[in-house]
């Protein structure tokens, strides 16, 4: 131990002050968190604690590979940038700027995902911007935008120490934001009720004072019963109501018929606790909504995020210390790549690319036009790919492969483009399919900025040299727009891309570099008006001026069980690992953990099914086939089995469903039919890849 | 053995440095302390105050190669560090290298680093955030023969420099130095009880204690603590009598590999697991229970003269599942357990 370097820790939006310990030949040898970090304060959950395996990976990339036939050759950063900048001119030539576009990273910095969009719009010329936001809490955005004004966490996670009731919906804090989960142990056991609502019985459902265990995709007939509730028994505030918002008349009306009695069928929540539930929440002083997956993973994502809006806005719980609509963030830079406009449809700010003034905003501080209609997002390039009408991409820090629902739908559909650009760490699933792979850096080898799930920007400190010939993001991006003729992005420092940030981000408008070292990082918006950052969002009015209450109705799930598919599955996350696994799966530890791939399953259907504890089984869905082993647990209800999506061996995307939220595209992973069934005795689960070598030979064994 | 007065700490660290690759605690640019490498240049006063990270790295790497074949032959790796000293370590992580001397007794690795090593113990006067050293027999003084030299604070900048071995003996050779009054030695001792004074009351730990040795705390209590346990890995990082490893093959592409051995940790499911998949301690609850039977458990007392636990505190600090040692021995004392 000879050097320690604080920096922040690159896995889910908690955003984890971190010390990276580095030995005499300044080789990472472990981590240790931050005693006086705001959040973490000394704590790491198991992913904090292994960053230096995910990093340190005798996998890296560390030049980049061009991919002739199914072989990749080492080339040379020259060789590869002329050769992408002629095949990306090519093809605009063409087929025009939508033919091309940008997948940019969550788990990349705020500089890195700024660089990103501006080199689609000001050098592609395109707003075919996205990232895997499209995937986790894009419904987030659009709902709470909507409903608020702001599609962000209203309040502070310091917050959960001065609440008085906690309410987590759909969300499983302590596996996938364990350091926030551990704050809501902590205040629960110093007081503060618990209320758990998930279709399975998570670690806080166990510890919880109440666990509603509603039916997959129930959200909203549960909410609209516990608004009817709250309305019947006039124990909403009624003055937050008429002064702050609209619509109470109309959402009155709209749930006047949804008594707790009514949704007992659809939601599998008796209406006891559901009208104590309702008691409990409006009665509380104060009190707070964490949500997650469970709510935005739905066709019917957009009006989930709305639904809960709605609640915390009838009991007036929101604006207030220790309350709120508190979304939580998935990837460490979800938040960031979102407020730099990494979507198609806003450019950074969120300031709409479709807004006359906004365009001219931007075209004047590019000094070039930018393109005026909103692009496509993630999906639809994907789809535009099938169809052969988006043909270039670049990509970077995700693997989409793995993570995307409907895998063998996103592999085909990127084997069809005439161009393909992944940079990355090690070699992902996505990138064995690019025409170009280009060496990343770490977070620990580049500066930057990340922006956590309360909205606090906090800095990177490099702590490595990259590795080989690795490059930061932005730094190949400014150098392929060097070669496409264009000095869009010719910052010299990291700082100077921040300072760009700041200028043209309303919300990050007085955040410097140097007042993040200060203050352990800002929360936004950070204005002339408010220069120390804000905590609290909404505490006199929302930006749109009044909150909307918008009446919502429940729709089932697109796809449910028959007798074909008779049980449904939904999708988790395990502690032990993150995404698609690419940096967790490199620690010992962690992968030993788990075997590669799991499927969660009731006792009770699994001696129906015969089916014994870590039994090899096949699962089958309309979509796809797979082979992973069973672990027999309560924690799910009869009829419903899980699985998390981390193993490319066992991919649980090749089984969900592509149905999609109108608003946001966002695709329905967490619900879908499938049927389950025990692999012979002593037969080993076969991964994905030799099933798929075996499918090549014969038809599938379904 | 000499003890002596010295009333300016720099020219021991100074002489120190010449003569050791030099390390003490000081606070990084987030005022975090930790034990860091100093070129006589770079030497700062000494702080009291408890490092988050222990010294055990120093002599356990946290992740070391144990072999490496080189498509040919199989290569040792044994470290050869150079003499290094330790300067001004506390008397609760020094009680833990006093348990892991006994452990890695016969490990070449861990002997390499230490044999290496001059120790130069720190008493504390003041407890500490969580430490509760007196309880386990760990502090808050340094225990004979713990350290080779041992610094008490008088205070006015006086110290206390008392010699405990022959490797500190030598280490001080050459320094003119006063020798102490023989009042020298009450007057730490009268610190040291006033210091044991101040600890705040932790009686439930001792009862605790006797409860898991009684063996009558029910499965049911470690799995409903264990519900908390996020697996983490963070209390056995840092528990500085933790000596848990795992071993893996790292293979190269050209037919080389390297053997190489990682901190582990015993609340993970994978641990203790077989390869047929039986696992001894399957359930987080019997994995939590234990943990602690390490810790505090009779059995251990017998193998190493004393607890595993050196009442640092380190766990309660850093577990986000709020059942480190404080947390977890309260509740021993609350529950009924006879119920």
């Amino acid at each position: 131990m000879t050097k320690l370097i604080n920096t922040i820790c690159p896995f889910c939006g908690v955003g984890c002050g971190i010390n990276l310990k580095l030995d005499n030949n300044d080789q990472l040898m472990g981590v240790e968190p931050q005693i006086n970090h705001p959040i973490s304060q000394g704590k790491l959950c198991d992913k904090g604690w292994s960053t230096a395996y995910a990093i340190t990976s005798s996998n890296r990339l560390t030049q980049p590979l061009k991919r002739i036939n199914k072989k990749f050759y080492p080339i040379s950063w020259d060789e590869a940038l002329t050769s992408i900048s002629d095949e990306l001119q090519g093809i605009i030539e063409q087929w025009g700027s939508k033919a091309v576009g940008v997948i940019s990273s969550a788990r990349a910095t705020n500089e890195d995902n700024y660089a990103a969009q501006k080199f689609a719009r000001a050098v592609l010329k395109t707003n075919n911007i996205d990232h895997c936001a499209r995937i986790c809490h894009s419904p987030t955005v659009a709902g709470l935008k909507q409903s608020l004004g702001s599609g962000a966490m209203t309040n502070s996670a310091k917050d959960i120490f001065s609440t008085d009731l906690i309410l987590v919906f759909g969300a499983d804090p302590t596996e996938n934001h364990s350091i926030l989960g551990g704050h809501i142990i902590q205040a629960h056991l110093q007081g503060t009720k618990l209320i758990v609502v998930d279709p399975r019985v998570t670690r806080l459902a166990k510890l919880s004072d109440h666990h509603m265990q509603l039916k997959l995709g129930s959200n909203i007939a549960l909410i609209n019963a516990l608004l009817h509730v709250i309305i019947e028994e006039n124990t909403y505030d009624e003055s937050f109501v008429k002064s702050r918002c609209e619509g109470f008349d109309y959402l009155a009306q709209h749930v006047k018929k949804i008594t707790p009695e009514s949704v007992e069928n659809i939601t599998g929540v008796s209406a006891q606790l559901i009208r104590l539930v309702a008691k409990l929440y409006s009665q509380s002083k104060r009190a707070m909504i964490f949500y997650g997956m469970g709510i935005t993973q739905y066709m019917s994502g957009t009006n989930n995020v709305i639904s809960l809006a709605n609640l915390a806005l009838l009991c007036g719980h929101i604006g207030k210390e220790g309350t709120g609509v508190n979304p939580l963030r998935g990837q460490n830079n979800v938040q960031g790549a979102c407020d730099m406009g990494c979507l198609p449809n806003v450019n950074p700010g969120y300031q709409s690319v479709d807004d006359k003034n906004v365009q001219e905003k931007f075209s004047q501080a590019w000094h070039t036009q930018i393109p005026t209609s909103p692009g496509l997002t993630s999906l639809g390039m994907t789809k535009a790919a099938l169809s052969g009408e988006f043909r270039g991409l670049l990509l970077f820090g995700e693997d989409p492969v793995v993570t995307d629902p409907d895998q063998n739908q996103v592999k085909s559909s990127l084997k069809n483009l005439d161009l393909l650009v992944v940079a990355e760490l090690t070699l992902t699933e996505t990138a064995k399919l690019a025409d170009f792979v280009l060496p990343a850096a770490s977070f620990a080898e580049k500066e930057g900025t990340f922006t956590n799930c309360e909205r606090r920007v906090q800095r990177l400190n490099q702590v490595l040299a990259p590795v080989g010939q690795a490059k930061g993001d932005w730094q190949w991006l400014k150098a392929l727009a060097k070669q496409m003729g264009s000095d869009q992005l010719n910052w010299s420092t990291t700082e100077a891309v921040f300072s760009e940030i700041a200028s043209l981000t309303p919300s990050y408008q007085a955040m410097t570099y140097q007042k993040l070292d200060e203050n352990y990082g800002l929360q936004w918006p950070c204005t002339n008006e408010s220069p120390n950052g804000t905590a609290i969002l909404h505490t006199t009015s929302f930006p749109i001026g009044k909150a909307q209450l918008i009446s919502v109705s429940h729709t089932d799930v697109d796809e449910m069980p028959d007798k074909d598919y008779p049980l449904q599955l939904t999708t988790n996350r395990l502690h032990f690992h993150y995404g698609c696994g690419s940096m967790t799966r490199n620690s010992p530890l962690l992968e030993r953990e788990t075997p590669v791939g799991i499927l969660f399953i009731n006792p009770v259907d699994a001696n129906h099914l015969e089916i014994h504890h870590q039994d090899g089984v096949s699962v089958k869905s309309r979509r796809g086939y797979l082979e992973t082993r069973a672990m027999l647990t309560q924690d799910v209800p009869v009829g419903l089995v899980s699985m998390p999506y981390h193993f490319k061996e066992a991919p649980s995307n090749q089984l969900t469903n592509t149905a999609q939220d109108p608003v946001t595209k966002m695709p329905e992973l967490k619900a879908c039919a499938v049927l389950v069934k025990a692999l012979g005795e002593g037969e080993v689960p076969k991964t994905i890849a030799q099933l798929q070598q075996e499918s090549s030979h014969e038809n599938l064994p379904y | 053995m000499k003890t002596y007065l010295i009333d300016d700490l720099q020219i021991l660290q100074l002489h120190l440095s010449h003569y050791f690759q030099f390390n003490q605690v000081i606070k990084n640019s987030d005022g975090q302390p930790n034990w860091q490498q100093l070129l006589p240049n770079e030497i700062k006063p000494l702080i009291d105050e408890k490092p988050q990270t222990s010294a055990k790295g120093f002599f356990f790497a946290e992740q070391e190669n144990l072999l490496i074949f080189n498509g040919e032959f199989f290569q040792e790796t044994l470290p050869t560090p150079k003499a290094f000293v330790l300067f001004g370590m506390q008397s609760c992580d020094l009680t833990a290298i006093h348990y892991q001397d006994q452990f890695f007794k016969d490990d070449p690795y861990y002997q390499a680093r230490r044999q290496q090593c001059l120790l130069v113990g720190l008493d504390c006067i003041t407890p500490c955030k969580n430490g509760f050293c007196p309880t386990v027999n760990a502090g808050p003084g340094v225990r004979d023969n713990y350290a080779d030299l041992i610094l008490h604070p008088l205070g006015d900048q006086q110290w206390l420099v008392i010699e405990q071995s022959d490797k500190g003996v030598q280490a001080i050779k050459g320094l003119r130095l006063k020798e102490a009054r023989s009042n020298a030695l009450t007057k730490r001792e009268v610190n040291l009880t006033h210091c044991e004074q101040l600890f705040p009351d932790d009686s439930y730990i001792t009862q605790g204690i006797k409860k898991i040795n009684a063996g009558n705390i029910p499965n049911t209590f470690w799995q409903k603590v264990a519900i908390q346990c996020l697996g983490c890995s963070g209390c056995t990082t840092l528990c500085p009598t933790c000596s848990c490893y795992g071993t893996r093959t790292l293979k190269q592409d050209n037919n080389h590999f390297s053997q190489q051995r990682f901190w582990d940790s015993c609340l993970y499911e994978g641990f203790q697991r077989e390869a047929s998949f039986n696992n001894p301690s399957v359930d987080a609850g019997s994995r939590v229970h234990r943990f602690w039977q390490h810790k505090f458990g009779d059995a251990y007392f017998t193998d190493f003269s004393r607890y595993g636990c050196v009442g640092c505190g380190r766990c309660e600090e850093t577990c986000p599942g709020v059942i480190g040692v404080h947390s977890v021995m309260k509740r021993i004392e609350q529950e009924n357990l006879d119920a």
